[in-house]
């Protein structure tokens, strides 16, 4: 063979071996964090939020890990936590109904910033003007209703907490995402959404004995 | 005489007929299309037309499971009021439901007529035949060899070839050898002739050896660079880990445009944003249960295995089991990085730290997350939510007054002019 054809022959397997090299090189594995060469703090030996952990039995390690968010101690509650003193059932819907007022004031701070809450967690579903529009609405087997229908309409704030608190029909309970108060100045602004121009005074607050016995016995 | 006489008998029938219309209509107020309208805001929610359970149960031969529908009309009207009254049927059915039903009393009677009137006359839709559905929907991505193994077997075929040429050449030469009258000649190794052969291909070899050690070099420097896990910022960018369900932020938060704080709802409270428990996910998808493909509703049913959701069912009756999420950003536990602290007083967008994650579909980190990024962002970045916030009040005065004599442009309060490049603010 020809000297010239080997040398041409022998870089042009030269060159297709860097190009092959270099393509497969710049991938890089997305499920790996990385190498991690000495311990860089990324585990923290207290536990942290959203992180895996080993679980320890008996003082030995298990395989399973653990991720850190995990139910609280039974009988603990958050700092400044009431409870709720409605069941989550019939008897308890209509109580919350007769009995729950909104401590807040339907003023422009508060509808503000319901207005931001109900924009974050419920305008998907229920819809910029509480019409049931929402862009998820559709795909619900069962749309919401709208607001602005006669049941919801005559709905009591009370009911409407309590709906909020542990959800109703498909909605689920919202209580982890939103506190007691925000769902209060959420229910003024769907007020506000129902009666532009102002809602009428509910009736006078009538005292449930029985729910007062109830939140006394939880303190 | 005659012609008028029937002109007004016409005038009279014409009336007559009219009154009777309208009276007709007098006693029917509402239209089935009321009907419709009253069904779908009070009642769908809770009761779908098929067989299926939502809440209550599916409508799908109704009137032949109630006894009458006078019964009907008084269940919808107040079923409470039905089951105290003892009606068998009514406190047969209320035994099964988890929760009671609504009470319509506001609807009056002919409404709720109109309503059972739709529920008798609703005919199900055609359901269209989609031949494309199966394979366009979830086609399944072709197989990928791993390109190592490939290799590796090209090169054991290669050598196989190799060996069997070499021992074909060798009793081919002794055949002609045989022919012309020489001795045959003596069988090589295959390592001797390779030496012999480098001898005599002296250029070729040496590229060749470049070649490898260049490939091992760069292998290592690559190698290198891949220590460091999470925030290097040359290689990292690319760290989209599987998540133990496939969840699309594409989806939610783009498509359907649900606010991030819907699922992260730590983020204006907490030091974390937190990862949304299943109970969050249940909001929504107890009531979605397809996807837009088959893998997608193959990937809701993991929810609902995790939650102990029985869809058939209606019911949470399974044991629940957690979601091993994999944590995309992590930064490590020297720093205190607080989402509150930006996101309320900061008033600083998700999209500034994890990129537009409407785009994604499955969350990547797009930012180095290290020091010398945070830093940068610090000497730039004012605190929207400083000004009236009376916390900040007489820290802002001060601040005014201590940056009153440099030029206009300097005279931005960015966070590290308020400390936030300070060692302890972060590491402590």
């Amino acid at each position: 063979m020809n000297k010239k054809v080997k040398q041409i022959i022998s870089l042009m397997a030269v060159f297709g071996c860097i190009a092959i090299a270099s393509s497969s090189c710049g991938k890089k594995d997305p499920n790996s964090p990385g190498v991690e060469f000495m311990p860089d703090m990324y585990r923290s030996p207290s536990l942290e939020t959203n992180m895996a952990y080993v679980t320890i039995e008996n003082g030995k390690e298990t395989g399973d890990t653990l991720q850190a968010n995990r139910m609280p101690v039974n009988g603990t509650i958050p700092r400044g936590f009431m409870p709720y003193a409605y069941a989550n059932d019939t008897a308890g819907y209509a109580n919350a109904g007769r009995y729950l007022r909104n401590p807040f004031p339907a003023n422009a701070a508060n509808l503000a910033e319901g207005e931001e809450l109900y924009v974050k967690f419920c305008v998907h579903c229920h819809g910029t003007g509480g019409e049931a529009d929402g862009l998820v609405a559709s795909k619900l087997s069962g749309p919401p209703p709208s607001y602005k229908g006669p049941v919801l309409m005559a709905l009591s704030e009370g009911k409407m907490f309590h709906s909020i608190y542990y959800g109703k029909g498909i909605m689920g309970s919202h209580s982890s995402q939103v506190s007691k108060a925000e769902i209060w100045k959420i229910i003024l602004h769907i007020q506000k959404l129902q009666y532009p121009n102002g809602v009428q005074a509910p009736a006078p607050l009538a005292v449930d004995s029985a729910a007062v016995v109830k939140v006394e016995a939880h303190k | 005489m005659d012609t008028i006489c029937k002109q007004s008998k016409k005038h009279f029938l014409a009336i007559f007929s009219l009154l009777f219309l309208s009276f007709f209509l007098s006693i029917n107020p509402v239209f089935a299309q009321d009907g419709e309208k009253i069904f779908k805001e009070n009642c769908a929610v809770c009761h779908s037309m098929g067989k299926e359970t939502v809440t209550g149960p599916g409508l799908e031969g109704v009137m032949k499971r109630v006894p009458s529908e006078e019964w009907l009309l008084k269940w919808i009207k107040n079923n409470d009021a039905l089951i105290k009254s003892g009606d068998a049927y009514a406190v047969k059915i209320n035994a099964f439901a988890e929760s009671q039903m609504t009470t319509f009393t506001n609807l009056s009677d002919d409404e709720i007529k109109s309503v059972i009137a739709y529920i008798k006359a609703y005919v199900p839709p055609v359901k269209k035949v989609d031949n494309n559905a199966g394979g366009a929907a979830g086609a399944p991505s072709e197989e990928e060899g791993n390109p190592l193994t490939l290799l590796i077997g090209i090169i054991a075929f290669l050598i196989i070839i190799v060996a069997v040429l070499r021992g074909v050449r060798h009793s081919l030469k002794n055949l002609q050898n045989e022919k012309l009258g020489i001795p045959e000649i003596e069988k090589i190794g295959a390592w001797t002739e390779f030496k012999e052969w480098t001898r005599s291909n002296k250029t070729t070899t040496g590229v060749f050896v470049l070649f490898i050690v260049g490939g091992l070099v760069s292998a290592g420097w690559y190698a290198l660079k891949d220590i460091g896990i999470y925030a290097n910022p040359e290689t990292k960018l690319e760290y989209n880990p599987e998540q133990p369900i496939a969840f699309s932020h594409k989806i939610h938060a783009g498509d359907n445009a649900i606010n991030c704080q819907y699922c992260h709802s730590g983020v204006e409270r907490s030091k974390t944003a937190g990862i949304p428990t299943v109970n969050v996910c249940m909001n929504c998808h107890r009531g979605i249960s397809k996807g837009q493909s088959e893998a997608g509703t193959a990937e809701i049913a993991k929810i609902y295995d995790a939650a102990g959701w029985d869809p058939q069912a209606a019911k949470y009756n399974k044991p629940q089991k957690a979601i091993q999420w994999v944590k995309v950003h992590n930064l490590q536990d020297f720093v205190f990085f607080s989402h509150q602290q930006h996101v309320k007083v900061g008033k600083q967008e998700c999209a500034t730290c994890h990129g537009d994650l409407t785009t994604m579909t499955t969350a990547k980190q797009v930012q180095p997350l290290s020091m010398a990024w945070c830093i940068d962002c610090h000497r730039t970045t004012e605190v929207p939510g400083m000004k009236d916030n009376p916390y900040y009040e007489s820290l802002h005065k001060k601040l005014a007054e201590k940056f009153k004599n440099l030029p206009k442009d300097q005279r931005k309060f960015t966070v590290d002019k308020m400390g936030g490049i300070e060692c302890g603010k972060c590491h402590y």
